[in-house]
């Protein structure tokens, strides 16, 4: 009897529990942290305590799904915590300094952040640069041009039009019209609270699972990522793939950037930053993200993000020195990838 | 030497002097040897670095866990020295911590096939969050004088960080062409099949290449504590990007197989001067981060598009993922 009997290779010899874990992981992991620490953790299962976790992975979701895409190509984007402060300081000039109107800055920053995607994509694919060098000197670039852009400042406050359009409470309507009973009830209370850019991810996190699940670009992504040469071969466009996932990818990186300065309604050069890539990175990964390309899956995702929130929340409350965060995190993150990499080899 | 390869040295020396010709013109008495042996004494931490993390690009891997594992080292033996360990004692601790940290990067890329860039920049992340913990965010000083002597001081004239420098890359050099170990790290970088064919043990190849470099780091972040008499938490940072950026120019091939030590070593001062000579003439590091990222991506992508396509494309064919 040969040693490869044994190993299931394909996924209708391996019972259904083992592929849902397999496929769906981190929604287990999630589950089981969700249930300990609710368990242990005091302060941890309230309406408030979720809530503020879910507003905080908001913004790691949109970005993550970028992260995601690009993974499934099998580059990386060490790039993403600088483009985040660039369109953090673009924002603030142009709705302060040149005083445009919301939704102009708005779209333009989502414009700069589809040319930073250009430029990564034009590098990577043209150029032939391995992603890690290219994403990681275009990082350093934009990361100076928003210290010479921004000079330093801080732009805060925000315009009022500029803030709506990420803190505005769109179930408030709703609530009103709520019969006096269940208006009492303190989770519907705060549920009605949600501030709109949770809204904007669920909208997002729906764009990419189409985007990825059940379209013609997401299986062609997924080709590329396990074997770019055939993929070429099929007849895909694999240069026009290549680029326009990356633009995709700094686009949803720039809207995440402009969430994230509506959210602490100040905009700085310094958002984000190389920890707020190893994050994104973190949560993709954790969320099943293959690093040799080809495996991704938006659920799966947005639990790994979910995952990484809720760490960091717990970690808040039991007060942990802070200091001991970074190195805790990273050997999770140590797990995560070794987990994941096991997992994939077998492939 | 193949034509590309003897085009790069020429390229290379010319940097250097382009480099040098530019402070001279641009700075008062940068030519003088008093000063250019200072210059070399601040590049001497990116030469340590570069020759470090050479080996490992060479073998086809990359090592970002450089920068945190220079603040680390530092940050330990501030740790240790402030707490009455001897001096030897403490850099030896500092060095092993080196050696230990780059054997698990090596173990993780080796054995559990986890990628080299993200093994790296995990162990990278540890290290430097770790260099935090050890002081509580705050930084050490004041150390003894014979520690700080070898970062500052000078035996006949030239600083001691010199000598620790030529002492890394003699090593360097004696490692990838004088001993058998560097044939196989080439061969690594090279194609990884056949060696795998011919029998070699390529997994302790890469331990040890991961192992040189930590080794490399630590050494740099023990030096750097000295010259500056200071460790503090976040100051090995700007060495990650540098130390790529000495490869880079030094024609290590991002594909692997191809570098020389002592072109590392050039690479490392043209950067190392670079940096100087803006600092001196008041340019703000982030304008600098700017050259350097355009420097790296130009070298790469100038030696993407010359190489030899006929033999690249073969190379890369014989890759085989077993």
């Amino acid at each position: 009897m040969q040693r490869t009997d044994k190993v299931k290779h394909t996924s209708s010899q391996q019972s259904l529990p083992v592929r849902f874990v397999k496929q769906y992981g981190s929604v287990v992991v999630f589950f089981i942290l969700f249930i300990f620490s609710s368990l242990f953790i005091d302060r941890f299962f309230s309406v408030r305590n979720v809530l503020t976790i879910i507003k905080q992975a908001a913004v790691t979701v949109v970005a993550c799904m970028g992260m995601m895409l690009i993974l499934t190509t099998g580059g990386i984007d060490l790039s993403l915590g600088y483009t985040l402060g660039l369109c953090s300081i673009f924002l603030g000039i142009l709705s302060i300094k040149l005083g445009l109107p919301a939704w102009q800055a708005v779209l333009l920053t989502l414009v700069l952040g589809a040319l930073v995607g250009m430029l990564n994509g034009v590098i990577i694919q043209f150029l032939r640069v391995p992603p890690f060098i290219a994403t990681l000197g275009v990082g350093y670039v934009l990361f100076g041009i928003a210290q010479i852009f921004g000079k330093g400042d801080a732009y805060y406050p925000l315009p009022d039009d500029l803030l709506a359009l990420g803190m505005s409470r769109p179930l408030n309507g709703l609530y009103s019209i709520l019969p006096k009973a269940l208006q009492e009830n303190d989770t519907i209370q705060q549920v009605s609270r949600l501030p709109s850019y949770v809204f904007i991810a669920l909208f997002v996190l729906i764009l990419i699972y189409i985007l990825r699940h059940k379209t013609t670009y997401g299986r062609q992504l997924s080709a590329f990522g396990f074997n770019r040469a055939t993929a070429k071969l099929s007849g895909i466009n694999t240069a026009r793939l290549h680029v326009m996932t990356y633009m995709i990818s700094s686009t949803l990186v720039a809207l995440a950037s402009v969430m994230l300065t509506i959210r602490v309604n100040c905009a700085q050069s310094n958002l984000g930053g190389s920890n707020y890539t190893f994050e994104i990175v973190t949560a993709a990964v954790v969320g099943g993200t293959s690093l040799f390309g080809g495996i991704s899956n938006v659920i799966s995702c947005l639990f790994g993000c979910l995952i990484t929130k809720s760490l960091e929340n717990i970690v808040n409350l039991m007060a942990v020195n802070i200091y001991l965060y970074q190195p805790m995190m990273g050997l999770i993150i140590l797990l995560a990838i070794v987990f994941e990499v096991y997992k994939n080899r077998k492939l | 030497m193949p034509f590309s390869a003897r085009k790069r040295t020429v390229l290379v020396m010319f940097a250097v002097v382009a480099a040098f010709f530019a402070g001279g013109s641009l700075v008062p008495n940068f030519l003088k040897p008093a000063n250019l042996l200072n210059v070399i004494r601040q590049c001497s931490i990116i030469v340590i670095c570069a020759v470090g993390i050479a080996p490992v690009i060479i073998t086809r891997g990359i090592d970002l866990s450089v920068g945190g594992n220079v603040t680390f080292c530092g940050m330990l033996t501030g740790f240790l020295l402030l707490r009455g360990v001897p001096i030897v004692l403490a850099i030896l601790a500092a060095l092993a911590a080196g050696i230990l940290i780059g054997l698990i990067s090596g173990a993780l890329n080796a054995y559990l096939e986890v990628p080299a860039f993200v093994a790296t920049l995990v162990i990278g992340q540890i290290t430097q969050g770790s260099a935090f913990l050890l002081n509580n965010g705050r930084s050490f000083g004041g150390f003894p004088n014979a520690y700080v002597f070898l970062g500052n001081g000078s035996f006949l004239g030239i600083p001691m960080s010199n000598y620790i420098m030529v002492l890394f890359v003699a090593l360097g050099i004696v490692l990838t062409s004088k001993l058998p170990i560097g044939t196989r790290i080439y061969g690594l970088g090279g194609n990884a099949q056949v060696l795998k064919n011919a029998g070699v043990n390529t997994a302790k190849i890469k331990l040890f290449v991961f192992a040189f470099s930590g080794f490399c780091a630590s050494a740099a972040g023990v030096l750097l504590a000295a010259q500056l008499d200071t460790a503090h938490p976040t100051q090995g940072e700007p060495y990650q990007l540098d130390a790529i950026a000495s490869c880079i120019i030094g024609g290590v091939s991002m594909s692997g197989g191809e570098g020389k030590i002592i072109l590392v070593m050039l690479g490392a001062l043209i950067i190392g001067s670079i940096r100087n000579i803006l600092n001196l003439l008041a340019v703000h590091s982030f304008y600098q981060n700017i050259l350097v990222g355009v420097i790296i991506i130009t070298v790469v992508a100038i030696s993407m598009m010359t190489r030899d396509k006929r033999a690249y494309r073969t190379a890369q064919f014989a890759q085989v993922k077993s």
